[in-house]
């Protein structure tokens, strides 16, 4: 066959689910394409970091809302932008930790569980990254759109005065930095976050209904997928803080219980996540990825948003870990997975420091 | 003035200073403008304040990617928000109506020369401090601006095409919000990257 456009290539790195599967076969297969296809990821690439703006960051949504208003006549609109209700579901949701959760519970399930009866059917063995854009990262909450999520737990984070207090309070090692980076001096703020469970109630109606305020019909549902639960815990956890600086903290060390999944029903794991997967508002990439992750759910996928972020594997004492990097420099963290506990060091640093403190970590 | 390129072409040379109204109401009558005879000087769409809750990060996030700054892309939002509040676009194309404004403007701006040239600087000062490696981050300075003075001078379909998809809109919303067919995305994005990599490459090589 011919050789796919340099279009089709192009689309192949962003959504491969967008390109024919003749095109996906050809080009893997082909050496010409394949060269093709690294060239256009090595410009795209290029170009991506070179149009990240600076300052990147949340915008400060009431103030722009109130220059808007003042700039327009008298008796505009002039309602508040965001009602207590959503600007609370915001902030909570783009709490990484929910996030996590929201992409855990969607990932976790069970074909060998019992009905009735909560099985520990998931635990957190590796981080895998997962590409998300920004934009998704703020829509996962819409999984509450199809089903209820009853939040329990999650206080915090609460301050304590010192590491001993910390350990207590969370029953965890407090990991402890033999040397400091450079630029980063004092001692840490030590906070402590509780156990946070969710609770997901899958609902056929309102996935039915979120499907059409979308504008797309939702597939039809599995039998016995209406009603069915997974429940997720995570956490406690505890993080030492070292210099808050312009809203950036110069260090973070975290550590917390991964989460863990338990299912109630009867319904096979696949079906869950293969149903969820194929609702209207997932990215055809997005979910291409994830249908790549085991069914025995011992990846947890780590969302992050892909145009401000970059992902690499390394290893810390030996485990496999994530390192995350922003386009801009300007931010770098490592995360691993060793006995069912999540460990984070993350700063305004390089990747190679949070790596040298991750590894002298006590 | 480059009207070709879509619907929201009323924002295209709107001046950041100039009242909005005379010039949305001039382009009215232009039959590629959506934004019809109906922005009247006292009309605000009932659905403003909802829109802009929604698009307002993304829009800023678009003009951003233009800039570079988000100080500017605040002030192209905040136009580009005037401009839709007294239109008639249709609730459902809203969020490509105001990426695509929000790129011509913020490519508009480029090209007109009349940035601010003071906040530029402040804010290279504010990433020079914030990375490790000063050397590395000035050269990355040098290339960004490069990079952004090639992309106001790209053709403007290009130019957009390649920003909505950066800001990450998905190859279907970017073709339905410059009326391309999916399948012509990729190649518009890919000849755009492709120019602007030529431009950093000629550049590293002759330093």
């Amino acid at each position: 066959m011919r050789h796919p456009t340099e279009g089709v290539l192009r689309r192949l790195l962003d959504e491969p689910a967008g390109v024919s599967e003749p095109d996906r076969a050809h080009v893997a297969g082909c050496p010409v394409c394949l060269t093709g296809l690294a060239a256009a990821r090595q410009d795209a690439a290029a170009v991506g970091t070179a149009l990240q703006p600076a300052d990147v960051g949340t915008v400060d949504l009431p103030a722009a809302w109130q220059r808007l208003s003042s700039a327009l006549p008298a008796g505009g609109a002039d309602r508040a932008p965001a009602p207590a209700r959503a600007r609370r579901a915001r902030a909570v949701l783009r709490r990484p930790v929910v996030a996590a959760v929201a992409f855990a519970v969607v990932l976790a399930g069970a074909g060998t569980a019992a009905a009735n009866d909560w099985l520990p059917v998931f635990r957190t063995e590796q981080l895998q990254p997962v590409s998300l854009d920004t934009a998704d990262l703020v829509a996962l909450p819409d999984l509450s759109a199809y089903g209820d999520v009853e939040v329990t737990g999650g206080e915090g984070p609460q301050q304590v005065p010192d590491a001993a207090a910390a350990a207590a309070q969370s029953g965890l090692d407090v990991p402890a930095v033999a040397a400091l980076p450079r630029g980063v001096t004092g001692e840490p703020e030590y906070q402590v976050v509780g156990e946070l469970g969710a609770t997901f109630t899958f609902s056929a109606d309102r996935a039915a209904r979120a499907a059409a305020a979308s504008g797309e019909p939702a597939p039809p549902v599995p039998a016995g997928l209406d009603g069915s639960q997974v429940r997720l815990v995570a956490g406690p956890g505890v993080a030492a803080i070292w210099g808050q600086s312009a809203g950036v903290p110069a260090l973070v060390v975290g550590r917390a219980v991964a989460p863990t999944a338990y299912s109630s029903s009867g319904v096979p794991f696949e079906t869950m996540r293969d149903y969820l997967l194929s609702l209207p508002g997932l990215p055809d990439d997005v979910a291409a990825q994830l249908r790549t992750f085991a069914a025995d759910g011992s990846t947890l996928p780590l969302p992050v948003p892909s145009d401000q972020v970059t992902t690499r594997s390394a290893e810390v004492d030996g485990v496999p870990a994530t390192v995350l990097e922003t386009r801009d420099q300007a931010l770098a963290a490592v995360l691993w997975v060793e006995d069912g506990v999540v460990t984070v060091v993350a700063g305004s640093l390089g990747p190679d420091e949070v790596l040298t403190v991750a590894e002298d970590l006590d | 003035m480059d009207l070709q390129h879509g619907r929201p072409a009323a924002t295209v040379d709107l001046p950041l200073s100039a009242p909005v109204i005379g010039r949305a109401s001039a382009r009215a009558g232009r039959k590629d403008v959506a934004v019809s005879g109906r922005a009247t000087r006292d009309a605000v769409r009932s659905d403003l304040a909802e829109v802009f809750r929604r698009d307002y990060q993304r829009v800023v996030g678009v003009a951003a990617r233009v800039l570079g700054s988000r100080d500017e892309a605040e002030d192209v939002a905040q136009e580009v928000f005037l401009a839709f509040g007294r239109s008639a676009v249709p609730a459902g194309e809203a969020p490509g109506w105001l990426s695509v404004a929000a790129a011509h403007t913020a490519l508009n701006l480029i090209r007109s020369g009349r940035r601010r040239a003071s906040r530029e600087e402040t804010v290279a000062a504010t990433a020079e401090v914030a990375a490790p490696d000063v050397a590395e981050t000035v050269l990355t300075r040098e290339d960004r601006s490069r990079v952004r003075a090639a992309l106001a001078g790209l053709p403007r379909k290009q130019a957009v095409a390649l920003v909505l998809r950066h800001s990450g809109l998905s190859y279907a919303e970017v073709a339905a919000a410059l009326d391309m067919s999916p399948g012509s995305v990729g190649t518009t994005v890919r000849r755009a990257e492709a120019a602007l990599r030529k431009e950093l490459i000629r550049h590293a090589s002759s330093d």
